[in-house]
């Protein structure tokens, strides 16, 4: 580990008081009315984010199925996407040209390491985890959690770090989570077609609770575009009739992006246990039928 | 390993009922239930040797001031409580550390960390006491537990890399109750390398003490595993004039596939002085025993 990459910041310890977290934290006894209950496990089914109906939007996967949809062993950005800078834009075409020779290029994903925001949200599964002065969200994939402090402001110096430095306050029904500060390495990536970013990268996520038919209905927008996958555990609970919860967020990154641009990921009840799912005991390579051939010997050392 | 499995759970069971029975929120009062809120430290690693009953397995190496020498590892083969099978398993692994190499364990493999492996190997952690259950968040590799509160263990156990956790509060301590933790490619319960069988069961007893408490065992922590951490603006410097209670873990192992009794250990944490910070496994080249980074294989061209 690499001891100096942490962020400087101070976290209000202090201010903790343990019967209102308790208060906070259950569920049951939401004493601010405007404070939304995001507790439960949330799923989804795709990895990609919601395409832009109008404005600057999300890249899209060139490369489709026969049936239409993004093929998702071949991911392809459209690097022709106007909102791409020059260079972010031969990046994206790179990795696809690397994608379409049926290779993995290196991912946040695949190399083991923490997925900042926004990518983060690709990940099937989540939960969030409220307390009075904080937030923490916890992943399925890799046992990776992030925490937002709440009503406070980002430090003057930030360190870089993988997930960077979010803040957090409650607007109406939406949770507003603001981050900074997130660190650039090669291989840093947005999104699942390698789409770069540089230290400027600045997310604005907006979390909040859209009726289960509202829901239901952007779950299967997204499948349209990009398929059910088939090498994932699907985790959504189709049953489930009641609220969903949707994360519309913002990009910003001047060094990356011609513009600031939007989309949506949105998540329902999951209908499954959290497991465990370790990155590095991981072996398989995900195009079909390809597992990586790991080294072998045939005497054990002890 | 099912009876044993069976007599928690009718003992969960009790216990559920009896919690059940009481007024929920007498139940829950933070009298009852200790705040254990925020970020806590230690600047070593390993187990501190309980005041009486049997300790963690030793290193055979230490450094010239007496602290066990974390740099070469090399775990007592002969302690009675090893059977032989855990005994040669121990043996062999020290023989990696005289000669200057790392045996893979968890840590360096990025793998999880089992109980109690994960609370020698790491230094800070955070508790999310929830209505329902504890997360403990461990800052080596972002590691998260889960426990669920006044509960049972199934009957019907998958394993796994943390395996199966229970708890509740008894007496102002949060005690944990783990079965279930499967032997990985590397199944360890220390930095030694005592392995582990199916049947491991470890209790652990998280309680607060006063700073004085805290800070004599922290000590005595370094003393024997030596300081590993602090010194450098790591995020793990103790702060040493704001400190109020400190949280003290126990641990009680027990393994009748490897082990020949039980043996216990703590782990004392102190308030650190700043958030910790990200330790992310996969990127770290660093060659503790070696001092210096791995030689990463580098293109002189990229190759997009």
């Amino acid at each position: 580990m690499n001891r100096n990459d942490h962020v400087k910041t101070r976290f209000p310890i202090a201010g903790l008081i343990f019967t209102a977290m308790i208060a906070a934290v259950g569920g049951s006894a939401q004493a601010a009315p405007s404070i939304p209950d995001f507790s439960g496990l949330w799923a989804r089914t795709t990895f990609g984010y919601d395409l832009a109906a109008s404005g600057p939007g999300p890249l899209r996967n060139l490369a489709r199925r026969s049936n239409g949809t993004s093929d998702a062993f071949k991911l392809v950005g459209d690097y022709h996407n106007p909102i791409l800078k020059p260079g972010a834009a031969e990046v994206v075409r790179q990795h696809g040209e690397v994608s379409l020779a049926s290779r993995s290029y290196p991912d946040l994903s695949n190399e083991c390491r923490p997925l900042p925001p926004p990518y983060v949200l690709r990940i099937a599964q989540m939960q969030m985890l409220q307390e009075k002065d904080r937030v923490t969200i916890l992943y399925i994939q890799d046992h990776q959690f992030r925490q937002v402090r709440l009503n406070t402001s980002h430090p003057a110096h930030v360190t870089p770090s993988w997930q960077g430095d979010s803040v957090g306050h409650y607007d109406g029904d939406t949770l507003v989570i603001d981050t900074i500060g997130i660190k650039t390495r090669p291989g840093s990536m947005i999104d699942m077609y390698g789409t770069p970013h540089s230290a400027a990268l600045h997310v604005v996520e907006r979390y909040r609770l859209i009726d289960g038919e509202a829901a239901k209905e952007a779950v299967e927008r997204s499948e349209r575009e990009y398929g059910r996958p088939t090498t994932e555990p699907v985790y959504v609970d189709f049953d489930y009739k009641g609220k969903g919860l949707q994360v519309r967020f913002t990009v910003h990154d001047e060094g990356t992006f011609t513009t600031p641009w939007s989309s949506a990921v949105t998540y329902r009840r999951s209908g499954s246990e959290w497991g465990e799912i370790a990155c590095a005991e991981n072996t398989s390579a995900y195009y079909p039928g390809a597992t990586t051939t790991v080294p072998h010997a045939d005497k054990p050392d002890f | 390993m099912a009876r044993a499995i069976l007599r928690r759970s009718v003992c969960g069971v009790i216990a559920g009922v009896v919690w059940m029975t009481l007024p929920a929120k007498a139940a829950q009062t933070a009298a009852a239930i200790p705040d254990f809120s925020g970020f806590w430290a230690r600047t070593s690693l390993g187990f501190e040797n309980p005041a009486t009953g049997h300790g963690p397995l030793a290193n055979l190496n230490h450094r010239a001031n007496g602290a066990s020498n974390l740099s070469l590892l090399a775990g007592d083969d002969k302690d009675p409580i090893l059977k032989p099978q855990a005994a040669e398993v121990v043996r062999r692994l020290a023989e990696w550390g005289r000669r200057d190499e790392a045996f893979p364990q968890p840590s360096n493999q990025c793998l999880p960390y089992p109980p109690p492996y994960i609370a020698s190997n790491n230094q800070e952690i955070q508790l999310i006491q929830l209505k329902d259950r504890v997360l403990i968040l461990n800052m080596f590799d972002h590691q998260i537990r889960y426990v669920r509160l006044n509960a049972q263990h199934p009957a019907k156990l998958t394993p796994s890399w943390y395996g199966d956790s229970i708890g509740h509060y008894e007496a102002g301590a949060l005690v944990i109750d783990t079965v279930g933790i499967k032997p990985g490619p590397f199944p360890m319960t220390d930095m030694m390398g005592t392995p582990f069988s199916k049947q491991l069961h470890v209790v652990e007893r998280f309680a607060l003490v006063d700073a004085a408490t805290a800070k004599k065992f922290a000590e005595r922590g370094e003393a024997e595993n030596g300081v590993v951490a602090g010194l450098n603006g790591d995020g793990v410097e103790i702060d040493t004039e704001h400190q109020d209670k400190g949280l003290q873990l126990t641990v009680t192992v027990e393994d009748p596939g490897m082990l020949n009794g039980s043996w216990s250990g703590t782990v004392t944490y102190r308030r650190p002085l700043l958030d910790w910070a990200e330790s992310v496994c996969a990127e770290n080249p660093r060659e503790y025993y070696a001092g210096r980074d791995t030689a990463i294989p580098h293109a002189d061209k990229p190759d997009f």
